[in-house]
């Protein structure tokens, strides 16, 4: 369908149109917009993980300097204020479908913006004071006197799965939201009974936060001229926050508008409304000024929605060969104390086979409530968090049963004959050569110089470890896109529903625009995240921009070039056949006439225009995709490991990414390697941890929680592959979230290949040097003994 | 309520603001200088680095009352001649940012170390110097690039700017 | 919490702060503000008045003489790290300056502002007790040795000032510190010193009241100044500080690998994670 010939912007590294802006200072972050008369929010906050609120008194806060209003759960509601429509059980086509027990739709607890009932974690909104000044609100929140009575809480998810367990929701006989079970059970049953081995792990791939560096603001302007709110917020999507938030305040969609321009890094945790959004709105219509939040750093850390959280019992059966015959597994995700979305969960259980051919696989899908911040997609949703489970247990079943960990990999992936294929837990994986990225990558790594590495490392007293891990994952995202294409007097405007935070779709999306209409990739521009102009579309999120997005301009193309060839045939005077549109031109096929996009924009409009024609020369398409692509690769690692102190230094880092077609491979190699930084960062110093007697969470600043930084990473090596995907007209597959999927995994696989010696051991993440240490030392009691 | 003045990006100003003001809330609120960014709340992320007298600092920890007198740059204040300065041209070629928001710290800290560091500047000497800079969308890769390629003096500034 | 207002005053001698402080006995003092104002920006500190110490001339520098280092209380960290004298005299405590917090803090955070704060897991603590500095204040000088008191406390009286540190020049000094993977604070950080017969070594970052010297550690190395010397000897776990990052018996091993490393980097500081 699309002449590659034509290729002009598409794969190529253009450098970015969003750089002159953000290299300058002139960038349009939230907190950056600021209103005449404008005062600002603070909120109130439980300390404890589990209260009931029997009452708030804000007489002491009201009389303190500036102070304009305190708001609580019960006026929100008096004021008819609805929960926050979340949504969160992903509903695509495709997407695993998860149930409460015996098939019951799953429960979702109300989110209240502020809750009239109790606070169900720490942290957690319970009432909002206004004030003048920032510095008033925060102290005027401090007086506010909330009559908590604290109840029993529980934060660990295998706790809470207990009948036993202290209870989020009166609904609800217990916490467990979701509990099913998917796959083949008999023959997997069959598979485990006859095989020859069978090797199983149980491990935790804990909770992390995204710490985008823009923290959360919010600022909300209701005017009562037209009765409409606009809120300058970041998100994930500015169309569905639209739909959200005039869902809370209980408006019509039109009368809110959403200003989301350039935002600070997302990686999943601004996907879903935060509480602070509508309340400004609120505020702002009760108190007849603009409302402004900005949270600190530690606000963020305490109530930004937080990552991951699972715990997996896989086991695998394999024939005496190594052959993989059938894989089981029970997955518990931790959700938090709201269901905010259960992403995660269902797109892990799509992918429990990882990038091999197991023809059987069950499944056991439990999700529970905590009295935690709630947990939702962070960079690449559920697909880490598997990938870490099943790459894990290979590396084990090679080491037990005396397998070399490559080979044992490579007999059993899926080939490239074999796709389309239908995975045991009914994912139908789109295409990819997956031994051939193994080669590609052991080259690129220099796999075969890893034993001299190693000796030249002990030479200096560190061990090295080496890390290997396959990977495959998924890109489904929200199903529909609109694309407006509008032909302007010298430039062509797309305006798209995506929402990007880095990605570079300002460029990226102009690539494919210029190509497809043979335009000069600077003549296009982007216009995103005002939805007074942006009027539907997806957001960003699961690796679904480029494709739903290429897609739609796509066929919004076919549509214009359309309307333009009937424009040039009716200027030419001739039958729309005899019109040619090649390179941007519109020409008569055996004169020397044409017209060019901006030739038929400056006419389209003329009085000699048929009415039926006649108008602004754009364009508006709609598309709805469901087919799920699957990016896929190889990574390695080599970690030098100090044996007297347990420090782990990353010294090489290597991977393959079938993206699909790259647009642009600037953009897909830098995020390659940021996403790398945050599963490294999961795999190494990241952790949202909460003390066990008190439920209270510890990581509350960048003095706790440790973060990627330029003196822990190495430089990379990055490799793209280009397996088109048949699914859409581009062939692409998706370059976000590849380079976090593994990383994890080859992460923990170098390290217990570099501490082989010292075993047996546990180690679960994130691996500190602490646990580093304890391992080695009791290896060496263990050797120390078995000498004497 | 104290009056300040110094000289922003080669302007001088005077504004009078509470006591308390810190200078990055000083060039954000007061001067509109909306480039500089507020990332932590425990001086740690260096979105917020500026030059002040010619030293890199953190401007969400030094009080505007002490750049009293002194020669502020800011991200604004980079750009020469309508041409991006060379580590904006380098951060640009090389895909230094991705969001943005910690660039405008990321840049003004990187031209800096180009500026004052005594010595040659290697990898290993880039990533350590720089660790005061958090970046969570790049994974530092091509920034360390860029610096190197400007210590390097590969750089040429080639793109314009508004003024 | 954020900021919360506050007045401030400018003092330029060191009678007008005193005159200041005693005028405002709720007041701070303020030097470089990178111990200051995060705690204040986080509502841990909410002094009504704050006394700048910055303007006061003859608080800030380095002067060398034959046997000391004498180091102004608001000289700043990157002074330090690059003054000449103190690299040829002192180099392991030029490095120790030159690894605190990051070159950004190094430009603004001060030695005094360090000194007064005792941070348990701060550099400068190890420095000033392992070569045994004076701290002179406006009104009288305390040895290091007295100047410690326990975990952000020190010998000094409210309202008192440091005006300088003045450091003995060592016959060799070497600095080794393990720093924790979030706060890039020491976990176990050891300076080491011998003049003379008088061997010092100071521990910070793991001690659970704040900086102390490793005795045993001492007598070892008087008797042997080598990293051999202390083979088998360790501090005592149970006056460690323990937390998710390190264990009191972790934090008493790093604290003796620390130790070796900073005898064999003699006139260095290490920086390890």
């Amino acid at each position: 369908m699309l002449n590659e010939r034509a290729f002009k912007a598409v794969g190529k590294p253009l450098r970015r149109k969003e750089d002159l802006r953000l290299l300058t200072g002139k960038g349009h972050f939230t907190d950056d917009f600021n209103l005449p008369g404008q005062v600002w929010a603070a909120m109130v906050r439980s300390p404890h993980p589990h209260a009931r609120i029997n009452g708030i008194d804000k007489t002491a806060a009201l009389a303190m300097p500036g102070v304009l209003a305190v708001y609580t759960g019960a006026d929100c509601i008096a004021d008819g204020l609805k929960p926050i429509p979340h949504s969160p059980v992903p509903s695509t086509k495709y997407d695993v479908k998860l149930t409460g027990r015996g098939g019951t739709p799953v429960f979702i607890g109300a989110h209240d913006v502020l809750p009239p009932d109790k606070a169900r974690h720490v942290g957690e909104a319970v009432a909002m004071v206004v004030a003048e000044t920032r510095a008033q609100a925060y102290a005027a929140a401090e007086a506010v006197e909330v009559d908590y009575e604290p109840l029993p809480s529980v934060a660990d998810s295998r706790e809470a799965l207990s009948a036993d367990a202290p209870k989020l929701y009166d609904e609800m006989q217990d916490n467990v939201l979701v509990d099913a079970k998917f796959g083949d059970a008999e023959n997997t049953e069959k598979a485990f009974a006859r095989a020859a081995h069978v090797v199983s792990l149980q491990t935790h791939i804990g909770r992390v936060t995204g710490v985008p560096l823009e923290p959360r603001a919010s600022l909300a302007f209701y005017d009562p001229a037209d009765g409409r709110y606009t809120l300058y917020a970041g998100s994930g999507g500015a169309v569905r926050q639209k739909h959200e938030i005039a869902g809370v305040l209980d408006v019509e969609p039109e009368t809110v508008r959403i200003i989301a321009l350039d935002i600070g890094g997302n990686f999943g945790t601004r996907n879903r409304t935060f509480v602070e959004f509508p309340l400004v709105c609120y505020a702002s219509k009760k108190l007849g000024k603009p409302v402004k939040f900005r949270a600190e750093r530690s606000e963020s850390f305490l109530t930004d929605y937080q990552g991951r959280d699972l715990f997996v019992d896989i086991s695998l059966a394999l024939d005496k060969d190594g052959k993989f015959l059938a894989v089981k597994t029970a997955n518990l995700s931790n959700v938090g104390s709201r269901c905010v979305s259960l992403s995660p969960l269902s797109k892990g259980s799509g992918l429990i086979t990882g990038s091999y051919n197991i023809p059987y696989a069950t499944l056991h899908a439990q999700a529970v409530y905590t009295n935690t911040m709630p947990t939702q997609a962070y960079r690449s949703s559920g697909r880490p968090e598997v990938t870490f489970a099943i790459e894990r247990l290979i590396d084990k079943a090679a080491r037990e049963l005396d397998f070399d960990r490559l080979d044992l990999r490579r007999r059993n992936l899926v080939t490239p004959a074999q796709m389309p294929y239908p995975n045991a837990t009914g994912m139908t994986y789109d295409s990819g050569e997956y031994e051939a990225n193994m080669d590609r990558l052991l080259a690129l790594a220099d796999w075969a110089g890893v034993e001299e590495r190693r000796k030249e490392a002990r030479s200096r007293g560190k061990i090295l470890g080496v890390g290997f891990a396959n990977y495959v994952e998924s890109s489904i995202g929200s199903p529909k896109e609109r694309a407006d294409l509008i032909i302007h007097a010298k430039s062509v405007e797309l305006v798209i529903g995506t929402q990007p935070a880095g990605q570079g779709h300002e460029t990226s999306f102009a690539q494919v625009t210029a190509d497809l209409l043979g335009l000069p990739f600077e003549s296009v521009n982007v216009t995103l995240g005002d939805t007074d102009i942006v009027s539907a579309g997806g957001g960003t999120h699961s690796g679904r921009s480029m494709r739903h997005a290429s897609t739609v301009i796509a066929l919004a193309s076919g549509d214009l070039i359309s309307k333009g060839e009937k424009l040039a045939a009716h200027i030419f005077g001739v039958p729309v056949e005899e019109v040619k549109f090649e390179d941007g031109i519109f020409r008569l096929a055996d004169r020397n006439v044409s017209l060019s996009w901006f030739d038929l924009a400056g006419r389209s409009n003329g009085p000699d225009i048929p009415v039926e024609l006649r108008g602004d020369l754009k364009v508006r398409r709609d598309n709805e995709m469901h087919t799920p692509v699957f990016p896929n690769g190889a990574c390695s690692c080599e970690i030098e490991i100090d044996i007297e102190t347990g420090a782990l230094d990353i010294v090489r880092y290597a991977t393959v990414d079938d993206v699909g077609r790259c647009i642009n491979p600037l953009i897909v190699h830098g995020q390659t390697h940021g996403g790398i930084a945050q599963g490294v960062g999961q795999a190494m110093w990241e952790e949202c941890h909460i003390d066990p007697g008190s439920g209270i969470p510890t990581s509350g600043s960048l003095m706790d929680y440790g973060m990627p930084r330029f003196d822990n990473l190495p430089s990379f090596k990055t490799q793209i592959v280009e397996v088109l995907s048949p699914t859409n007209p581009f062939g692409v597959k998706a370059g976000g979230e590849g380079g976090t999927t593994p990383a994890p995994a080859v992460i923990m696989s170098a390290v217990e290949d570099g501490l082989k010696e010292f075993r047996p051991f546990e180690l679960e993440l994130p691996i500190t040097s602490l646990k580093v240490w304890t391992i080695i030392q009791q290896g060496l009691q263990r050797q120390k003994e078995a000498r004497a | 309520m104290t009056v300040v003045s110094m000289t922003v990006n080669g302007a001088p100003v005077s504004k009078d603001v509470p006591d308390e003001t810190l200078l990055a809330f000083f060039l954000r609120e007061h001067l509109g200088l909306t480039g500089t960014h507020i990332g932590c709340d425990t001086t740690q992320c260096g979105c917020c680095v500026v030059q002040l007298d010619g030293k890199s600092v953190k401007s969400c920890t030094v009080l505007a009352a002490h750049a009293e007198g002194a020669n502020v740059t800011t991200i604004e204040g980079l750009a020469k001649d309508g041409l991006l300065s060379p580590m904006q041209q380098a951060f640009r070629d090389l895909h230094g940012l991705q969001c943005g928001y910690c660039t405008p710290g990321m840049v003004m800290a990187a031209t800096n170390l180009v500026e004052t560091y005594k010595g040659e500047l290697t990898e290993a000497i880039v990533r350590e110097e720089m660790e005061g800079n958090l970046c969570r969308c790049t994974g530092y890769h091509n920034i360390v690039k860029a610096i190197l390629a400007v210590a390097r003096g590969e750089v040429t500034p080639r793109d314009r700017v508004e003024g | 919490m954020v900021m919360q207002p506050f007045r401030l005053l400018r003092p330029t001698s060191l009678a007008e702060a005193r005159t200041l402080r005693e005028k405002n006995d709720e007041a701070s003092f303020l030097s470089g503000g990178h111990t200051l104002l995060p705690t204040m920006k986080q509502g841990l500190a909410r002094p009504p008045v704050v006394i700048d110490l910055t303007r006061i001339d003859g608080l800030r520098g380095i002067a060398a003489s034959a046997d000391a280092i004498t180091i102004g209380a608001t000289t700043l960290h990157a002074e330090v790290a690059a003054s000449e004298a103190v690299q040829t005299k002192i180099p392991a405590l030029a490095g120790l300056a030159g690894s605190i917090g990051d070159r950004h803090v190094r430009n603004r955070g001060t030695i005094g502002g360090s000194l007064a704060n005792n941070d348990p897991a701060a550099d400068y603590p190890a420095a000033a007790l392992g070569l045994g500095a004076t701290i002179v204040t406006d009104r009288r000088e305390l040895a290091a040795d007295d100047y410690f008191v326990s975990l952000f406390e020190t010998a000094l009286e409210p309202d008192e000032i440091i005006t300088r540190i003045v450091f003995p020049i060592p016959d060799a000094a070497g600095y080794a510190k393990f720093r924790h993977p979030a706060s890039r604070y020491s976990i176990a950080g050891v300076f080491i010193s011998r003049k003379g017969k008088d061997v010092r070594v100071a521990v910070t970052g793991a001690g659970a009241r704040g900086v102390f010297r490793a005795t045993n550690f001492e007598q070892a190395l008087a008797k042997d100044f080598r990293a051999e010397a202390l083979e088998g000897l360790t501090v005592d776990p149970s006056a460690l500080l323990e937390d998710l990052i390190a264990t009191k018996e972790y934090r008493a091993h790093l604290v003796h690998v620390m130790a070796r490393r900073a005898m064999t980097h003699l006139g260095s500081a290490q920086s390890y994670k």
